[in-house]
């Protein structure tokens, strides 16, 4: 009997083993702040990361032709430009936290893949 | 008057701290007047919550903005229904509202009349309400849940309009009436452990108490799967948020837990194993505040500086140490467990059933915690994306489901696989000929892959049911129908259970069918333009602005044609609050059996000039079956917590 639970387990544990093998890999990505992100220099650049940072006070585009969404984020002094397919999330506005999904080219440009608004349970009146 | 709520806990704290030592000392000197006067001492605990409650909540109906937490999270024009959601908005409110529920659960526990744990109860209350002196050390040393401002402003701050919503209103307090009954059932048997009671003596108290809380968490979660759905306009309902598995991993647990009891009742199995089982749901409804209180980030949701998590860490800490240790020291008592004779078998589904779902938390868990685990120990920060979980969960989750198909079919012990090879051929080719049917029939191929999938374990629930109902028809001449109730009500804990399947078999259905075949389109629409979209055709018809003190809407109209046939005219809104100066997007969702077509309006200028916006569409097929699922899970969950049996069960086929 105990030799039927040990081999039931092993083959468990193999079966999720690979299961997390196959999936961890191509799911984690990078996740740093605007101004991390800068301090490393290229090393992030082109690949998949997720940074957080505030919404700037600058011009918010959106074409609702082609459906470009252009905006800046900001955090620790140093701003990044976004460019997102799709429209603004809800609660998007400026000073807003934010969490871009997407990869920063050389062109100075990060093209998110997704923009996730960190959605807080009260909402402090501005000063 | 708020000083007479702070004061009530206070006095509530003390009188706590009398009842847990006084319950356990007059147990051991057999003082059955300090037993009492411990007893009247939980019941007055939760009559100075409830007293407190009281205090708060006509604190937000009458808008008392000198209590932070009215003017954090209310405002004037809040409507009063919302009053109960701003409270679970709040860090100290939601874990008062939790801890006043574990208050009221103990007063009905110690006022509960039945024999099936005399012995065990003052040590389970003793263990409740030194639960209740960490929730009041919280809620009034912590962070001071009456606590006053210095200038009470004006108005107060506003609810997110997120959360004015009926989902939301249910969403909170279904999950807390979980956690708070797994306290319960986690404080009987840790008492049942300490007094060495055999557990023919509590297991079917222990076992109503845990299908309520079951049944009360997995509503809980669907709910907040709705409210997602309907409120957030993103389209889906799940996205594997650490919040979103907080309220899941307990639920999942709990599951194994009221799987593992069935056994050791019936058969006297997983013993050992269901004791390590309520240990670790406990952890886990302790994990789920840890998270929400900003333990593990969590984009969704957060109370945001809240104070909570090292208090909270420490609490599961003891939980799960103190447990184990006890568990330990009392391993010579626990009774001798008896091993299944044939793994192909019912008891090896149950077996079979309880690993993999210790192993999908496990999975989960692991997801959601290595982030923080690697970013604690010094390593980079890093995320996990859902598509890990859908990876990892999803085929694991398929496997629960094939199973719920061949329990029915499986007999109790050793002679199960010689009955279980016909009945097996005949339920897989009746799937087989539905799928078929399904397929030729043309309404979409996904259907048949779901059918297969989720068909088997119907056919044999239903053919088990069948087989029930024709049995009893021949021997009581009773007619279908009434053979079949008096089937679900001769043993409802069986047939209850089997409802709690369809229902989960109609959500698994519901998600496959709306994560793999879904549709998704967005464009920007003039006035008169249209757009298609799977079998639709939608036509930008109007834009209306409606202004009111809160907020201004546009409320856009879009007539619906299905294949050329005009079906209606759906109105989704853009709103924004002046008060919270952002959108909101109101969606308009059309649900038939088949499919949602689900609109969301993401933008519009707002100028009487152009009135050009933009829509997110979808095309979510079989999306309501997740909420008919849900129906049959309640009516399994009730059906089951019905049966009242008095004999503990022996074998019943």
């Amino acid at each position: 009997m105990k030799k039927r639970y040990l081999v039931g387990t092993i083959i468990l544990v193999l079966v999720v083993g690979y299961l997390f093998y196959l999936s961890l890999g191509s799911s984690v990505s990078y996740y740093v702040t605007v101004s991390e992100f800068f301090f490393k220099g290229t090393e992030l650049y082109d690949t998949n990361v997720r940074v957080a940072g505030k919404i700037a006070d600058s011009p918010i585009e959106w074409n609702a032709d082609d459906l470009k969404l252009r905006f800046t984020i900001t955090e620790g002094g140093d701003n990044m430009t976004v460019i997102y397919q799709g429209a603004k999330p809800t609660g998007f506005k400026i000073s807003s936290s934010i969490l871009v999904e997407g990869k920063y080219h050389s062109d100075g440009v990060f093209r998110a893949s997704q923009l996730i608004m960190k959605c807080p349970s009260k909402y402090e009146p501005e000063e | 008057m708020t000083e007479i709520g702070h004061i009530a806990l206070i006095i509530a704290f003390l009188v706590a701290v009398f009842s847990a030592v006084a319950s356990v000392i007059g147990v051991r000197v057999n003082s059955r007047r300090l037993v009492a006067s411990a007893r009247i001492g939980v019941l007055a605990v939760s009559g100075l919550f409830t007293l407190a409650l009281a205090i708060i909540l006509y604190a937000f109906v009458t808008k008392d903005f000198s209590l932070r937490i009215v003017a954090e999270h209310a405002s004037q024009d809040l409507p009063a229904i919302y009053t109960l959601s701003a409270l679970y908005a709040d860090k100290a409110g939601s874990m008062f509202f939790w801890g006043w529920l574990i208050s009221l659960f103990t007063a009905m526990l110690s006022l509960q009349k039945n024999n099936y744990y005399q012995k065990i109860k003052p040590y389970a209350l003793s263990i409740l309400t030194i639960v209740e002196i960490f929730f009041i050390a919280l809620v009034t040393f912590v962070v001071n849940v009456f606590e006053k401002l210095p200038s009470p402003p004006v108005d107060g701050w506003g609810l997110n309009p997120l959360l004015q919503n009926f989902g939301m209103l249910v969403h909170p307090p279904l999950l807390y009436l979980g956690f708070a009954g797994f306290a319960v059932v986690f404080a009987l048997v840790i008492a049942a452990l300490i007094t060495c009671s055999p557990s023919s003596e509590w297991n079917i108290g222990v076992r109503d108490w845990a299908i309520f809380a079951w049944c009360a968490l997995g509503i809980g979660n669907l709910v907040g799967m709705w409210w997602s759905y309907n409120e957030l306009g993103w389209g889906g309902y799940w996205a594997w948020d650490p919040v979103e598995n907080a309220g899941l991993m307990p639920w999942l647990l709990g599951t194994a837990f009221l799987h593992s009891i069935v056994m050791r009742r019936q058969r006297n199995y997983l013993q050992t194993w269901s004791y390590y089982l309520i240990i670790f749901v406990i952890a886990f409804t302790l994990l789920s505040p840890f998270i929400t209180h900003g333990g593990i980030e969590s984009p969704l949701h957060g109370f945001y500086g809240s104070p909570f998590p090292p208090y909270i860490l420490a609490a599961i800490l003891i939980a799960v140490i103190g447990s184990l240790w006890l568990l330990y020291i009392r391993r010579q008592y626990l009774e001798g467990e008896q091993r299944p004779a044939s793994y192909i078998s019912r008891e090896g589904a149950f077996l079979l059933t309880n690993i993999i779902l210790a192993f999908l938390v496990f999975i989960i868990f692991t997801g959601t915690v290595l982030p923080k685990v690697i970013e604690a120990l010094g390593g980079t920060r890093i995320v996990i994306d859902r598509s890990f979980f859908d990876r990892t969960c999803g085929p694991i989750m398929l496997v629960l489901v094939f199973l719920m198909g061949a329990c029915p079919l499986l007999g109790w012990g050793k002679s199960a696989w010689h009955s279980m090879k016909r009945n097996l051929l005949y339920t897989l080719l009746a799937t087989m000929v539905i799928a078929i049917v399904i397929l030729l029939s043309g309404i979409g191929n996904w259907y048949a892959a779901a059918a297969i999938i989720c068909g088997f374990p119907l056919v044999t629930i239903c053919l088990d049911w069948y087989r029930g109902t024709r049995a009893r028809h021949r021997t009581s001449k009773k007619n279908y129908i009434r053979a079949f109730f008096s089937l679900l009500n001769s043993n409802r804990a069986r047939y209850g259970g089997f409802l709690a399947h369809i229902g989960i078999i109609l959500i698994a259905l519901g998600i496959i069918a709306s994560s793999f075949y879904d549709i998704e389109k967005t464009v920007t629409l003039n006035i008169d333009e249209s757009m298609n979209i799977g079998e639709y055709k939608l036509t930008y018809n109007e834009l209306t602005l409606k202004q009111d003190k809160t907020k201004v809407s546009a409320i856009a109209s879009m007539s619906v044609s299905q294949n050329g046939r005009l079906t209606g005219v759906m109105h989704p809104s853009y709103d924004y609050w002046f008060r919270h100066k952002t959108h909101f997007a109101e969606v308009a969702v059309r649900t038939t059996p088949a499919e949602d077509l689900f609109i969301s309006l993401v933008w519009t200028s707002y100028d009487p000039e152009d009135k050009s916006a933009t829509f997110r569409v979808l095309v979510n097929p079989l999306v309501v079956w997740i909420w008919v699922g849900g129906g049959f899970f309640l009516l399994g969950g009730v059906v089951a917590f019905s049966s009242r049996e008095k004999q503990p069960a022996r074998v019943e086929g």
